[in-house]
């Protein structure tokens, strides 16, 4: 006889960030293909109002877990609470600004089409539930998501060979970090005998105590945190990231520094203090080397380029080394029931680099011009005089970027160098010091060819900048976002720190 | 050495001996697909290699995932790559330019691998046996757990599948 297939129960509004990405994909994929071409702007419009709801919605479940409590849900596969919600919305915030920034690039190229919005919501969706995810296995079906959806934005803009050759490379190094993070989730599995979080944390006192499988779990970790960090381009990973945000068309790349970032350091934090914390006394050294490389590798490289995508790649990439340091912070306390601020300080950094970097990424888009090219340095020259407000903007943005108070970038350095200090991680906060005014004076040469640099013969031929409507209003959201945390920091700063605590009472 | 190991008791001389043949196959297969000058022998290698692991799932009584690995990785994958050969370039005899000159830099890189890997796993498992019945039921409780227990991963595969679809439209799609 056979029983009843009983499935587990599902939660379908606890899931209903996920949902509504899903189905704006499907139907923009479904309808796109039958309609006829859309009228102008509806694509990003359609795009730019799903992930308002899902803003909407993962904030109304924020409320509903401070009320109720972290759950796990179907079948303990994801966990629903206030670190997973505080990732959606950052995940959604940009990809509602990169609906903005694309509308005008695509209709600037010809490209317009429903295709890159839809790959926008999946890619979402895999950063998502990265975030979410309790469990190795659903962890790494989201990072394809994301990934895959990443490759192929990449060479979206099918008529540009610099855009093919990058979506290759990121594909083949792509495939090769899955293939170690996959090693790494068999070996922990070996040595667990469990890929979910909140198992391999029980499996310590049981099997790994009385059956010695250290080797097996620390070799598995090892390969994890390859993998992350492959993803999160930290050094010695990341020598795909500045041919990548190059060659890629300037809103993808804008929207692979956000979410990219936003979904690998969320999984990475998950993985690290949630189900390996009884290893962080040996993962712990292993981030902090990276962290140091990365803001060191980052910092000075980042000022010897001359292409503005390639600062901003390597400048990305030292962003990342300062969120290692918030995660570094978190290790000295992972597991504890009082935790540090590192998750918080990590956390809070993703969404403020991710809006800076968005905006940022806008302003070099509007540079680039027609066909995406004019992103050196000189494409910047006299920007100052011919479009101030942008100029105006690009500078906020850079000054948060390299850290300025008054910024959403200080109060993003600010709480990660603090949490290092908090656990007596004095050198790496040192470090992160040094490294943010080194990478002070790339962003500082960007500006000086905007305002002071004088013009050249044959500047006034080059096709001038415009400032469409929507990119211009990506741009002054961004702008608006830094001013106003970096005047007002106190409430964003609670409720990440809010988000994180109720993240923790799931950990056992 | 060799011989202590297969004389113990409760060794199952028949599957150790099985295993030893496959794995030298499998072997010398790896090392012809990086060695080949051709690229159609290396893609060939290669199915002997993955097919030598699906004749080591049996071994180990894991029926299911040996029979995916024949279906996925020797039937579809296989063809897609002799198809990408055959519709990409016209040549199919030796080639001289397959090698890197800086292949040997994959050598040690490949070696510590392996030695980290190898010493990982003896020391994990020690002297741990499959149980000697291990005739499995692996296709009743797979089937069982992906309805059941894995039934999130095993949907939150056709995001990934979504995500293909839709990279593949993009990709192949005409102006």
């Amino acid at each position: 006889m056979i029983a009843a297939l009983e499935g587990p129960p599902i939660g379908w509004f606890d899931l209903s960030p996920l949902l509504v990405l899903l189905g704006a994909a499907l139907v923009m994929l479904v309808v796109g293909a039958l309609l006829p071409r859309w009228p102008r702007g509806l694509y990003a419009a359609f795009t730019a109002t799903a992930a308002g709801a899902t803003m909407v919605l993962a904030m109304v479940l924020w409320d509903d877990v401070s009320d109720q409590g972290a759950r796990y849900l179907v079948g303990d596969a994801v966990t629903l609470d206030g670190f997973s919600m505080f990732a959606t919305i950052a995940i959604a915030a940009t990809v509602l600004l990169a609906c903005l920034v694309t509308d005008d690039y695509l209709r600037r190229e010809q490209l317009d089409g429903p295709e890159v919005y839809a790959l926008y919501l999946t890619a979402g969706i895999g950063g998502i539930v990265m975030a979410m995810a309790n469990d190795l296995v659903v962890l790494f079906l989201g990072l394809e998501v994301l990934s895959l959806s990443f490759y192929v934005l990449a060479a979206s803009h099918r008529r540009r060979s610099a855009g093919q050759e990058s979506a290759i490379k990121y594909f083949v190094l792509g495939g090769f970090a899955s293939a170690f993070f996959l090693y790494g989730a068999a070996l922990v599995y070996g040595g667990t005998g469990s890929v979910r979080y909140d198992e391999i944390v029980a499996a310590v006192n049981t099997t790994l105590l009385v059956e010695r499988k250290d080797a097996l779990v620390l070799a598995g970790v090892a390969l994890l945190i390859v993998g992350l960090a492959f993803k999160v381009s930290a050094v010695p990973f990341h020598f795909w990231a500045p041919d990548v945000y190059q060659g890629a068309p300037t809103p993808v790349t804008a929207f692979m520094a956000s979410a990219g970032k936003i979904g690998a350091f969320a999984a990475m934090l998950r993985v690290l203090t949630e189900a390996l914390p009884q290893w962080r006394d040996d993962w712990r050294p292993v981030v902090w080397t990276i962290a140091v490389a990365t803001l060191a590798v980052g910092s000075i490289l980042a000022v010897v380029q001359t292409n503005v995508k390639r600062m901003l790649a390597y400048s990305s990439i030292s962003h990342a080394g300062f969120i290692l340091v918030g995660v570094e912070a978190a290790g000295h306390t992972a597991g504890e029931a009082d935790p540090s601020g590192g998750v918080a300080a990590s956390m809070l950094y993703l969404l403020l680099y991710a809006v800076l970097v968005m905006g940022t990424f806008a302003v070099v888009s509007l540079v680039g011009r027609t066909g995406d090219d004019q992103t050196d340095l000189d494409g910047f020259r006299g920007l100052g005089r011919t479009r101030p407000a942008l100029a105006l903007g690009m500078t906020v943005l850079l000054l948060a970027q390299a850290g300025v108070p008054l910024t959403s970038g200080f109060v993003a350095k600010f709480g990660v160098i603090s949490a290092a200090v908090d656990q007596r991680s004095y050198a790496i906060a040192i470090v992160a010091m040094l490294a943010s005014v080194i990478a002070a004076f790339l962003y500082l040469r960007i500006m000086v060819s905007m305002w002071i640099v004088d013009a050249e013969a044959g500047d006034d031929a080059r096709e001038a900048v415009r400032t469409p409507l929507s990119t211009s209003l990506a741009v002054v959201l961004s702008v608006g976002f830094t001013l106003v945390v970096g005047f007002a920091p106190g409430w964003i700063v609670s409720a990440a720190e809010h988000a994180t605590t109720i993240a923790t009472a799931v950990a056992p | 050495m060799s011989a202590v190991i297969l004389a113990a008791d409760d060794i199952q001389v028949a599957q150790n001996i099985g295993f030893g043949i496959i794995a030298a196959i499998m072997v010398i297969g790896a090392l012809k697909v990086v060695t080949s000058k051709n690229v159609v022998h290396a893609a060939l290698s290669l199915v002997l290699v993955l097919s030598g692991a699906a004749a080591q799932y049996i071994l180990l009584g894991a029926e299911f995932v040996a029979v995916s690995q024949i279906l996925v990785y020797v039937g579809a994958v296989m063809v897609l790559f002799l198809f990408g050969v055959m519709l990409t370039r016209a040549k199919l005899g030796k080639e001289t330019d397959l090698d890197q000159p800086k292949a040997w830099l994959g050598v040690p890189v490949a070696l510590l691998m392996l030695g980290v890997l190898a010493w990982v796993l003896i020391d994990g498992f020690q002297d741990e046996r499959l149980p000697a019945d291990a005739t499995s039921k692996a296709a009743v409780e797979i089937s069982d757990s992906v309805l059941g227990p894995a039934l999130v991963p095993f949907l939150a595969l056709t995001f990934v599948l979504v995500a293909a679809v839709i990279g593949g439209i993009v990709l192949a799609r005409k102006d």
